[in-house]
C-alpha cells in the first residue's frame, strides 16, 4: 500500500508521516507513506495508492480528485483533529477504508 | 459565538477556499518560489562580502586583493539578478500544468515573450562623463530581477494563456502518425508560439509609440508602484497579516494563500533593500518576506511560539501537556500545523483573539522599532522561512530582536 500525503510545502504533513510508519510497523502493515508539497503531487501521484490531504491545503480537493480520478486512485482530506494530533493509526486507518471503499 | 462560527463556516470559508484553489494565484506563487534556493544560495555570499567583523575587509583585502567583494558578488548576480527570468519559466511552467498542456514549452515560450518585453539597452558611462547613456547590444540585468517581476508575472501568464487556448482549439500543426512523439511535440508548438511571439511583440512596437518607451516602465507605473506602496505600508501590511490569520482560523493554509498576492511585492522589496546593502546605503523598506518570516511568525503563523511553550511547561491539562510536546519541535522550525488543528485554533472563538492580536501587536511593534532604527531592518539576505526563531537575529545583521509576543503566554 503506498500512501501519498500533501500540504502546502509537505512539512507539516511529514511529521505524520513517521507517526503513520511507526504505526503500520506496529500492525505489521506493509507500506511505502510519504509527503509532498502540493505542486509536487503531480510528479508522485503515478506510485500512489491514496492520496490524503492536510486539512490547512483542502481548498486543492477538487482539484485533486480530478487528478485522482484520472489515476484511479482515492483522494480524500485528513480529519482536522487526526491531523492536528499526529494520529498516525487513525490516519492509516482511513487510508485503509478508502482503499477498501474503492474496491 | 454561534454565529461567528456559522459566518467564518459559510461565507469567509467558501470564499476563501475560491480564491484559494485560484490557479493564476497558485501559479504565481508557485512559480515565484522556484527562486527562492537560489535566492538563498545568492545570500550566503552577500553575506561573506558583508561580514560586520571589524578588520574583515583589511584582512579579505590582503589575501584576496583589492577586488574580492566585487568577485564575492558575482554569485549574487546570477541568483537574485535573474528572478524575473526564473519567474518568467516558473510560472508558465506551472499554470501550464494546471490545464495540462506542456508545461515545458509553455514556460520557454514565456521566457522568450518575456525577453521580447525587455528593451536590449544597458546604461553606459563613458570616460569623463557624468551621466550614462542607453547602449543597445546588452541584456539589462536589472530589468531580470525584482524590477522585472510584474512584467514576468502578466507575460508569463499572458503567454500561457494564449498558449493553452490555442492547444485546447486543436490549432497545430498535425504530423503524421510515423512521425515519433518528441518531434512532433515540437511541432505543436509552433503556431501558440508564434502567437505568443507576435502579440507581444505588437504590445512592444505600441508601448515604443507612447512616452513610456518600455513595457518596464509602463507596468512598473501603473502597477508596481501603486501595489508596491499598498504592500510597503503599515497599513497594507496589516491587513495582508489579518486576512491571513483569518484564514488560518478557517482551517485553511493563509501564509500560502495570503502569500500568492503579496510576495512579489514582498520580494520586490526585499530585493531593494538587497541592492541598497550592496552599496552600502540606507535600507528603503521594512516590510520585506524576511520581515514576516523571521520576525512576525515567530514558531509559524499566528507566532505560536511562546504558546507551544506554555502548553509544554505550563499546561495544567494533561491533553494540552501531550499537544505540547508533540508540537514544540516543528514550532522550533516554524511549523504549527499541530498546534492550529490540535488545540484547536480552527474555528475556536477563545483562541481566535490572542492567535490575532499577537501578531498584529508584533507587526505594529517591530514597524516602530525599525522606523525608529532601534532595530535594523531586514537587510535584503533571504532566509528560509524554517529558520529558528533566535537565528535571524545573527543572520541579517539585525542587533535586536524585536518584543517577542509575550501577549501569548498571558492567554
Amino acid at each position: 500500500m503506498n500512501i501519498l500525503l500533501c500540504c502546502s510545502a509537505g512539512m507539516s504533513t511529514s511529521l505524520l508521516v513517521t507517526k503513520m510508519l511507526k504505526s503500520a510497523e506496529e500492525q505489521g502493515i506493509e507500506c511505502k507513506i510519504w509527503a509532498v508539497p502540493a505542486d509536487a503531487v503531480r510528479n508522485h501521484i503515478d506510485e500512489a495508492d491514496v492520496l490524503l490531504l492536510g486539512p490547512q491545503v483542502r481548498y486543492l480537493l477538487k482539484q485533486l480528485k480530478k487528478l485522482g480520478e484520472e489515476k484511479g486512485i482515492p483522494v480524500d482530506v485528513i480529519n482536522t483533529v487526526h491531523y492536528g494530533t499526529c494520529n498516525g493509526s487513525e490516519v492509516l486507518k482511513f487510508a485503509q477504508q478508502l482503499l477498501a471503499n474503492r474496491r | 459565538m454561534g454565529k461567528l462560527n456559522d459566518f467564518l463556516e459559510n461565507s469567509v470559508m467558501p470564499l476563501a477556499g475560491r480564491i484559494a484553489a485560484q490557479r493564476h494565484l497558485q501559479a504565481l506563487r508557485d512559480g515565484i518560489v522556484l527562486t527562492m534556493p537560489l535566492i538563498i544560495i545568492g545570500s550566503v555570499f552577500l553575506i561573506l562580502s558583508n561580514l560586520p567583523i571589524p578588520g574583515y575587509d583589511a584582512f579579505m583585502a590582503e589575501h584576496f586583493g583589492g577586488q574580492w567583494a566585487e568577485k564575492l558578488s558575482y554569485p549574487v548576480g546570477v541568483t537574485f539578478d535573474i528572478m524575473a527570468l526564473i519567474a518568467a519559466f516558473g510560472i508558465a511552467y506551472r499554470l501550464a500544468e494546471k490545464y495540462a498542456v506542456d508545461a515545458l514549452s509553455a514556460g520557454v515560450i514565456s521566457v522568450a515573450a518575456f525577453l521580447l518585453a525587455t528593451p536590449f539597452k544597458v546604461p553606459f558611462t563613458p570616460q569623463g562623463a557624468k551621466e550614462a547613456i542607453l547602449v543597445d547590444g546588452g541584456i539589462p540585468t536589472s530589468l531580470l530581477g525584482s524590477k522585472g517581476l510584474f512584467v514576468a508575472m502578466l507575460v508569463a501568464i499572458l503567454s500561457t494563456e494564449i498558449y493553452r487556448w490555442i492547444i485546447q482549439k486543436e490549432i497545430f500543426i498535425k504530423l503524421p502518425d510515423g512521425v515519433p512523439p518528441s518531434v512532433s511535440k515540437s511541432f505543436v508548438a509552433l503556431i501558440p508560439g508564434f502567437a505568443v511571439i507576435t502579440v507581444i511583440w505588437l504590445a512592444r512596437l505600441l508601448v515604443e509609440q507612447t512616452h513610456f518607451e518600455s513595457l518596464h516602465n509602463i507596468v512598473g507605473d501603473l502597477l508596481g508602484k501603486p501595489l508596491g506602496i499598498l504592500g510597503g505600508s503599515l497599513g497594507g501590511s496589516l491587513v495582508a497579516e489579518l486576512i491571513k490569520l483569518l484564514l488560518w482560523v478557517c482551517g485553511l493554509h493563509g501564509a500560502s494563500i495570503v502569500g500568492g498576492v503579496m510576495a512579489p511585492i514582498w520580494y520586490g522589496a526585499m530585493d531593494a533593500n538587497r541592492v541598497a546593502f550592496q552599496h552600502h546605503e540606507a535600507l528603503p523598506n521594512i516590510f520585506t518576506q524576511q520581515f514576516f518570516d523571521n520576525f512576525i511568525n515567530v514558531g509559524g503563523s499566528g507566532a505560536t511560539f511562546a504558546l507551544a511553550l506554555a502548553m509544554l511547561l505550563r499546561s495544567r491539562s494533561k491533553q494540552m501537556k501531550q499537544l505540547g510536546r508533540l508540537a514544540i519541535g516543528p514550532a522550533i522550525f516554524n511549523i504549527n500545523e499541530p498546534i492550529i488543528f490540535g488545540m484547536p485554533i480552527v474555528l475556536n472563538p477563545a483562541m481566535l483573539i490572542p492567535f490575532i492580536v499577537a501578531p498584529i501587536l508584533t507587526v505594529i511593534s517591530t514597524y516602530i522599532g525599525m522606523k525608529t532604527g532601534l532595530v535594523a531592518r531586514p537587510a535584503g539576505i533571504a532566509v528560509p522561512w524554517t529558520m529558528p526563531p533566535s537565528f535571524p537575529d545573527i543572520w541579517p545583521r539585525v542587533e535586536k530582536y524585536p518584543v517577542p509576543s509575550c501577549s501569548w503566554s498571558i492567554s
